[in-house]
């Protein structure tokens, strides 16, 4: 075992030396565990979900308490998938305590497009305190654990540009207009990427509407993969790793999603863990997928338990690696308790998994 | 008019439907007007023949979001043109839904599609649009008599919001005469089931089937 460095009370190893001595092939105490925690950090340091959003204070403390709380493997600074449209001109309503949405695309029309311009995110909308609060949290932990700020992938950026409904009907009628969408989406995410590593931190990839529930694996490669890949290029330019995290069903674009360099995929529980496993287990880490909200919101410790047992009965021996997580962000009301009973699960089985696990702990993928 | 051309008609209408193709819809449907041939028929065998080929395309994952808007603004094209001359008299009584996206979410996209389909499937239905506070719901189902109440939301933060519907057909005395159903990304059966839903449905063509399979329930309760 490597030296214990800070780590959580219940684990033998700090975050980064665990990932590390996982990616390496040498022993650990537990798989990675990431139960994706959005602004039920809110909830864990007290405050409201409104408070988080333009202020970098809270916003790190709130992610630095429920790291603590929790002791999982990665922190993600994050509060909605908007700012970065929002930094563009996008209008988003902040209720009090709840997640943050989307009011108004930035545009209503293809011929307002010339008036967009990509986000400064040292002056936009609150990029700037998003910036500041991953600066915070690497100062604070950023020697134990790995410290991340989503990223909103271009095509799903440019959803909140001009309305998904809209830029749907682009794709089949005016296709270079979504590129033009595009294209400014991603300077805007390359500057904030920037921004984030400045700050200490890693961009991690959320692309929802890239999913094949909304479009064509055909209108995935014209529209997502080329911005996507150019993403994942410059995160690994820096010489980090990087995540891709697309929702909703992704098993007719895995090979593609794995073509963009990406070193690990989070799927949703739309997708099967085995038969990702199958397919591209050779090429990337898994991660994933216990249902946020009919699991990790409405289930109870025990249906956790075995929700986390059938995903490492899945993919616990994936050779790019596994990390048991959510499907998606876990909805801002998740119990405490319920997200403590995925990582005790995680605890419980330990490291390596061993033989005859997934005949002992069912084969079911999780739905 | 025969019955050849009647028939190659419709099937115009159906493939313009399927092939997301406007401008021909509008065409065949000034056509069906022009040759005096029932408005409701063509309707039925033309246009919403063709939306149901392309929500199945759809469950076949040939057709995705893109396509299937681009259907249904064909669809749309061709009843504006075909309904005011649809003769009312002989026209079945149509089940009344009222739709739309709870409070606190502005992702329409999955509603505007069950929407769609509802229309196509001969649902009578009408639209509050998206960020719907509870009340508004119960308030248009006591307004419009609606036999269905149908919510969607793909936020987490919004799910509470399906309940307080519920609630507030209970309290209003609707519960029993109004159907619920859900659906969106983070619902699911249990969910429906929790909040005391009549039923969840994880697609749009599956929302159809679902007020079918519910509605033959209660003709044969």
């Amino acid at each position: 075992m490597p030296d214990k460095g800070k780590h959580h009370r219940k684990d033998s190893l700090s975050p980064l030396q665990r990932l590390d001595a996982y990616g390496k092939g040498l022993p650990v105490d537990r798989l990675p565990c990431v139960p994706i925690v959005g602004n039920t950090a809110a909830r864990v340091l007290g405050v409201t979900v409104g408070s988080l959003r333009n202020d970098d204070r809270t916003l790190a403390d709130a992610h630095i308490a429920s790291y603590r709380r929790f002791g999982y493997d990665n922190i993600r600074v994050f509060t909605d998938l908007y700012t970065l449209a929002e930094g563009m001109g996008a209008r988003i309503r902040v209720p009090e305590d709840e997640t943050a949405f989307l009011d108004e695309p930035a545009i209503r029309s293809v011929s307002e497009i010339s008036g967009l311009r990509p986000a400064d995110p040292y002056r936009d909308g609150v990029l700037p305190e998003h910036i500041e609060a991953v600066k915070r949290v690497v100062q604070e932990v950023g020697d134990e654990v790995p410290v991340t700020a989503a990223l909103t992938g271009p095509f799903t950026n440019a959803s909140f540009l001009i309305g998904a409904v809209t830029l749907s009907r682009l794709v089949l009628k005016d296709p270079a207009a979504v590129h033009a969408l595009c294209k400014l989406s991603l300077e805007s995410a390359l500057a904030y990427a920037e921004a984030v590593f400045a700050a200490g931190g890693t961009p991690s990839l959320t692309d929802a509407m890239s999913s094949s529930t909304v479009i064509s694996p055909k209108q995935f490669e014209e529209f997502s993969y080329p911005y996507l890949k150019r993403l994942v290029d410059f995160i690994h330019s820096k010489g980090r790793p990087a995540t891709l995290h697309i929702c909703g069903k992704t098993s007719p674009i895995w090979n593609r999603m794995a073509d963009t360099g990406a070193d690990c995929l989070s799927i949703d529980n739309d997708a099967d863990l085995l038969d990702a496993r199958r397919r591209i287990g050779d090429r990337v880490r898994l991660m994933g997928n216990v249902h946020p909200s009919a699991i990790m919101l409405q289930g109870t410790p025990e249906s956790i338990r075995e929700a986390v047992y059938q995903c490492v009965a899945a993919a616990g021996d994936n050779p790019g690696g596994f990390v048991v997580a959510s499907g998606c962000s876990l909805p801002t009301e998740t119990p405490f308790g319920n997200i403590d009973a995925m990582l005790d699960a995680v605890r419980e089985i330990g490291y390596p998994v061993h033989a005859g696990f997934g005949r002992t702990a069912g084969k079911n993928s999780i739905k | 008019m025969s019955e050849t051309s009647e028939q190659t008609l419709f099937r115009l209408l159906s493939d313009a439907v399927l092939n997301m193709d406007e401008d021909t819809a509008e065409a065949a449907a000034y056509k069906v007007i022009e040759e005096n041939i029932d408005a409701y028929r063509a309707i039925e065998n033309g246009l919403v023949d063709g939306m149901n080929r392309a929500g199945q395309l759809f469950e076949d994952e040939e057709y995705f979001i893109p396509e299937i808007l681009l259907c249904s603004d064909a669809m749309y094209a061709g009843l504006d043109i075909l309904n005011p001359h649809i003769d009312r008299s002989r026209q079945k009584v149509r089940r009344k839904v009222v739709i739309g996206v709870v409070e606190g979410d502005t992702h329409d996209i999955g509603k505007n599609l069950v929407k769609t389909l509802l229309d196509a499937a001969g649902f009578d239905v009408v639209d509050l649009g998206r960020d719907i506070p509870p009340q508004k719901f119960v308030d248009s189902a006591i307004e419009e008599n609606a036999d269905v109440v149908a919510l969607s939301t793909l936020m987490t933060t919004t799910m509470d919001g399906m309940a307080s519907v519920v609630g507030l057909l209970r309290q209003s005395g609707l519960r029993h005469k109004v159907k619920v159903i859900v659906g969106g990304g983070p619902v699911s059966q249990a969910f429906a089931d929790r909040i005391g839903a009549d039923g969840y449905a994880s697609t749009a063509p599956a929302a159809v089937k679902l007020l079918h399979t519910l509605f033959q329930e209660t003709a044969h309760a």
